[in-house]
């Protein structure tokens, strides 16, 4: 009964988008039907391996803005002065639309894969450190005190015992963000960079009008973006319940 | 019925800062931003020695960059691009904040549609906007209602989901109350929701403008060689990156001030909310 809503509306708009597919020109909006079709012809064709190298491409550039993220976030959010120093640079590369450094990356890297994870990483790099130093820098003090007083007197020991537990909602944010931006990252690089993955296939289908083909083959790229912020949000919701 | 409590100015009556304290504060802030100014210092003459001894293609020096950007400023293609981009930002910008505020306040007061629609306003959301510059070349074509709409498409969607939270989060007693005075749905709206709703729709509309500037720059590099990043795209095909430098540079400045102002926006209208919650 939850879901009746939900196929009733869903009935509602695909079948919108069937008449309107069928009546007007199938170039511009094939039908939903014509969609459903190509998603179905290239499931069994092209799409598994271009979805796995867009995936090994997302989960390079990812997993490396992740740990140097969380490095360098919880360095900076421990000392004032880098903090001071070097934020005004982080939000300004934060408030740069990623794109823009996007040609700039082809002339340093070139077309290769080093170029595209690079454009991974700084897609999903910044919200993961801004995250981090933000949740370090706000380490509440009188847990810092607490365990200063009970004997924890190296760095490493208060980072370990203390920054890093009390920034755990603030990492796992940062993730959230950084892993939604990463996906982005990724159709940008594989389509401007050098057509790959799932990119190949929206540049072909794109450059020949089979608009049917062209719909299917964006498809995957919201899902993967839903499932991944979705799953995301349920592991800071966990958090959330332990750090309370 | 005239003035609600939230429309309330708070007016802490602070006095003004002695002379004394106003020079501690300035001798602090100096202190405080000795180790920025001398970081940036350094960064520039690293960039800069780097710059002259390697490639000027690779790492052009800030000297070259600032004569990049004088180069653009004299033909006048900067202001011309700059002038290109704003307006195509500001106009998506306006068309998400029209549509996106009455969609969100409908969303927020309609449970059973808000839980139909969202998950469409979601996918589009986590669409990444290159890969439908395609379909939006078969719909628009190249031109500026292209771009416009390829802007506000990502742009719309924050502003409808901060609203409708914004909203849902009225205070219930406030509600309650103006019902009881016999408020219709128009006016219930327009003095209690909409008013204890702006800090959310201003999270939203800080979220928004950052989409903005991501959306202008993809459809200048992808859809239409114009404006701001019709300049980088042209100048680092043909090598010229102080040019193109110049331009990222432009962008930065551009987006740090815009979302910048919109979080300071929201910073204020956050401690509004919170002494009107108190009192």
């Amino acid at each position: 009964m939850r879901y009746l809503k939900h196929l009733v509306f869903a009935l509602v708009v695909f079948g919108a988008w069937e008449a309107g597919g069928r009546f007007g020109n199938p170039d511009v909006l094939p039908p939903f039907s014509a969609v459903v079709a190509a998603f179905v012809d290239i499931l069994f064709g092209p799409l598994p391996a271009a979805l796995l190298e867009s995936l090994r491409l997302l989960v390079i550039g990812f997993s490396t803005a992740l740990a140097l993220g969380v490095f360098l976030g919880l360095i900076v959010g421990r000392y004032r002065w880098l903090d001071r120093t070097l934020s005004p640079y982080f939000s300004g590369l934060y408030a740069l639309p990623t794109v823009a450094l996007v040609p700039l990356v082809l002339i340093w890297f070139g077309f290769d894969l080093s170029g595209r994870v690079v454009v991974v990483f700084l897609a999903s790099f910044f919200p993961i450190l801004i995250n981090v130093y933000q949740g370090a820098r706000d380490t509440p003090p009188d847990l810092l005190e607490v365990a200063r007083s009970f004997g924890v007197r190296h760095e490493w020991g208060l980072v370990r015992r203390v920054v890093i537990p009390a920034a755990v909602p603030f990492i796992l944010a940062g993730v959230r963000l950084g892993i939604g931006r990463g996906v982005v990252g990724m159709a940008i690089a594989e389509v401007y960079l050098r057509l790959s993955g799932l990119g190949t296939l929206i540049a072909t289908y794109g450059s020949s009008f089979q608009t049917a083909y062209l719909i299917a083959a964006i498809l995957p790229l919201p899902f993967l973006g839903i499932v991944l912020t979705k799953l995301l949000a349920l592991l800071e919701r966990r958090f959330q319940v332990w750090s309370t | 019925m005239s003035t609600s409590p939230l429309s309330t100015p708070a007016n802490g009556g602070t006095s003004g800062p002695s002379p004394r304290g106003a020079w501690v504060r300035v001798r602090g802030y100096a202190r405080d931003m000795t180790p920025p100014a001398l970081a940036l210092l350094v960064f520039l003459a690293a960039w800069e020695t780097l710059g002259r001894l390697t490639d000027p293609i690779l790492f052009a020096p800030p000297s070259r960059v600032w004569s990049g950007f004088l180069e653009l400023l004299e033909t006048g293609r900067m202001q011309r691009a700059f002038g290109i981009t704003m307006n195509a930002l500001s106009v998506s910008f306006l068309l998400s904040v029209v549509v996106g505020l009455p969609l969100g306040l409908v969303l927020g007061r309609w449970k059973l549609l808000s839980d139909v629609v969202e998950p469409y306003l979601d996918a589009i959301y986590a669409t990444p906007r290159v890969v439908l510059v395609p379909l939006i070349i078969l719909w628009f074509g190249v031109g500026y209602e292209g771009r416009v709409f390829l802007i506000w498409l990502g742009t719309f969607i924050p502003i409808v989901i901060n609203t409708a939270i914004g909203v849902r989060n009225a205070r219930r007693d406030l509600v309650e109350v103006a019902t009881s005075f016999g408020a219709d749905e128009r006016q219930l709206a327009r003095h209690v929701i909409l008013p204890g709703s702006v800090p959310y729709i201003m999270a939203g509309l800080r979220i928004a403008m950052g989409r903005a500037l991501v959306g202008v720059i993809v459809a200048e590099i992808f859809l239409d060689l114009t404006g701001l990043g019709g300049i980088i795209q042209t100048e680092s095909a043909y090598f010229r990156t102080h040019r193109m430098l110049a331009a990222v540079l432009v962008i930065a400045l551009l987006g740090t001030v815009l979302i910048g102002a919109f979080g300071w926006l929201e910073k204020r209208f956050a401690a509004w909310k919170e002494s009107a919650a108190s009192s």
